[in-house]
């Protein structure tokens, strides 16, 4: 029996904190980057200096007024979109759950081009404070989560069934934003890429403390969730008889992920497939456990968001690329990949 | 052996009871009980209610009419996990990711016991090493339980009840897709912790030679009312199995153990 316990105690979990420290360095990596590459590259001599407030003046305008707030508002975006994504596939243990997927990212952004519409003048600025953005986001992803529950419940259809009224309803949300920003007075170019495909071109400081704040509001009622999490890996009547209360736990999971989809569009816009991908590398590199899940998730979600960022800047330079065009471009082949096996196995 | 006489020692009871899924009700004034320390064995043909009922005990249905009733105490309104610390149960097709360890999965069996954010501590490994050792899972701790055998899976499932460590204990069909020999493996098992351990456990059968040969108590359903119930000796024989499934059978009793069998001779037609 103490031979047992001994060997039981030996859990195999060092090789997940070695993959989570690699996943910190590659984050921590990909935000040098970010802040040291862009139209005017700099090396780490100039790079340096102005990280810490010193060297030239523009360097130090460079990076501290333009890219580390973009780089922080892609990362913080990217891991908020992360979690959302892990929090949807834990509550409806469906593989193919995600914000863009179940159509809550168009409707957080409906939301938010639908407050700019309704609370600009005619000078096109607005009559109350932007801080209601959000909230204004969250309104209309949390209608959206609703509507799909609700549709995809009355038709059945399981998996597959559930990601149909996604994209159609996102469809839909998309056609609204689409018919806001022309008629409305989003006009300007860079404004309508982050709302039709995500992007970061505006981040500014204060963008950064607000997304930064919620993140701090949002992540502790998460690490509070993790026991519930775990146990609703098992199906609906077996976590049941362990004395979890199932379909509330199944809410509140869905509703933190529709604050956490609403807080990054409200910022970066609907920047797609990265609550699919995310959840998904993270399952890979540290297993089911939640806990090593949400910081795998977080970080993998934060990395995406950069390197994409990244890449829009370098690869498409001068052209705003949207954030979202480069995430799509890995994240929609690797969605079709899981609708194939998930349309298989429930064949 | 011990004196398995105590047979009026009720715990779990049904009482005028009526249930259902939406439009249809799959009992009504049903009453049931269960005694204290013995293995009930439910059964009866597909479709007369077995899971229904046991998912009433359990308090995961909502009844229309009636109560459910553990030591004469209404099982209505009480919180999840104190639910969960007195009546454990094995749903009849449960399910997990692939990838997770046997160990994670008994685990989750300590749920009810974990108080808010508190990590699990010594009793939670005590009974989870206690419920691995009498499964017999020990050395597969660490293995993820896609790589399991059906055998092994459905005594991963019956550890994880063990490590809720509830007085009773509902199983609804343990022995689905098992062979014979695992299925002798399951319900031994199963009858141990009733017999060593001092469990209540209802145990949904489809095999009524296992359930005669493992139950104390048998409860006949048929068209969701009780056809007949009591010990086993009592119960089991020709007429009752006829009435229940509709079936011409011969009842024997094995010299070596007392207990009866049933060998099926053809459906009654009509």
């Amino acid at each position: 029996m103490t031979a047992v316990a001994t060997e039981i105690a030996r859990a195999p979990a060092h090789g997940r904190a070695g993959r989570l420290a690699a996943l910190v360095l590659l984050l921590g990596a990909a935000a040098v980057t970010g802040v040291a590459l862009g139209s005017s590259s700099m090396t780490l001599d100039r790079l340096l200096p102005a990280l810490v407030g010193q060297g030239a003046e523009t360097d130090r305008l460079i990076v501290w007024g333009l890219r580390a707030p973009r780089v922080l508002l892609s990362a913080l975006a990217g891991m908020a979109l992360a979690l959302a994504g892990l929090l949807l596939q834990r509550a409806t243990r469906n593989p193919l759950a995600a914000p863009t997927v179940l159509g809550i990212s168009d409707g957080a952004a409906l939301g938010a081009v639908g407050f700019l519409f309704l609370f600009s003048d005619s000078a096109n600025s607005l009559t109350v404070s932007i801080y209601w953005q959000p909230v204004a986001a969250a309104v209309g992803a949390a209608v959206f989560a609703v509507l799909v529950a609700v549709l995809a419940r009355g038709a059945g259809g399981g998996p597959v069934g559930l990601v149909l009224h996604g994209f159609a309803l996102g469809a839909l949300a998309k056609a609204g934003v689409t018919l806001l920003m022309i008629v409305g007075p989003v006009y300007r170019a860079s404004q309508a890429s982050i709302w039709l495909a995500g992007s970061v071109h505006e981040a500014r400081w204060s963008d950064v403390v607000v997304l930064a704040s919620l993140m701090a509001l949002i992540l502790p009622v998460l690490l509070i969730l993790t026991a519930r999490m775990d146990q609703l890996l098992v199906d609906d009547s077996s976590a049941e008889a362990s004395g979890l209360p199932v379909r509330r736990t199944q809410a509140l999971l869905i509703a933190l992920a529709v604050v956490l989809t609403a807080s990054a569009v409200s910022f970066v816009g609907a920047i797609g497939f990265v609550g699919l991908v995310a959840p998904h590398a993270a399952r890979l590199l540290v297993g089911t456990r939640a806990l090593p899940a949400i910081a795998a998730s977080a970080l993998v979600g934060a990395a995406m968001v950069v390197l994409a960022d990244i890449v829009v800047r370098l690869a498409f330079a001068p052209l705003e690329v949207p954030t979202g065009a480069a995430t799509a471009l890995i994240g929609a082949p690797y969605f079709l990949f899981i609708l194939f096996r998930t349309g298989r196995a429930h064949a | 052996m011990h004196d398995r006489s105590r047979s009026n020692d009720q715990t779990l009871a049904l009482s005028a009871a009526a249930a259902g899924y939406d439009e249809r009700l799959v009992f009504s004034s049903l009453d049931l009980s269960v005694a204290r320390g013995r293995v009930t064995a439910l059964c009866g043909p597909n479709g007369c209610g077995k899971s229904t009922v046991l998912k009433a005990m359990r308090a995961m249905l909502p009844l229309r009419e009636g109560g459910v009733f553990l030591e004469g105490k209404p099982l209505s309104g009480w919180a999840p996990k104190a639910l969960a610390r007195e009546i454990a149960m094995l749903s009849q097709s449960p399910s997990a990711p692939e990838e997770m360890t046997v160990l994670d999965l008994v685990n989750l069996g300590r749920y009810a016991h974990r108080r808010g954010l508190a990590r699990q501590g010594t009793a939670d490994r005590e009974a989870v090493e206690a419920a691995l050792a009498a499964t017999d899972l020990a050395d597969l701790a660490h293995r993820p339980i896609g790589t399991l055998s059906g055998g092994q899976m459905q005594r991963v499932w019956i550890a994880m009840v063990i490590a809720q460590a509830a007085p009773v204990i509902l199983l609804d069909e343990p022995t689905n897709h098992l062979d014979i020999a695992h299925a002798l493996d399951t319900l031994s098992l199963v009858r141990g912790l009733s017999h060593e351990e001092g469990k209540t456990v209802v145990v949904v059968l489809h095999d009524l030679n296992l359930a005669a040969r493992f139950a104390d108590d048998i409860v006949f359903l048929k068209e969701g009312r009780v056809a007949a119930a009591g010990p086993v000796t009592r119960v089991f024989h020709a007429d009752s199995i006829a009435e229940v499934f509709g079936i011409d059978c011969r009842v024997l009793s094995d010299e070596e153990t007392g207990r009866p069998f049933c060998i099926p001779l053809a459906a009654r037609g009509g």
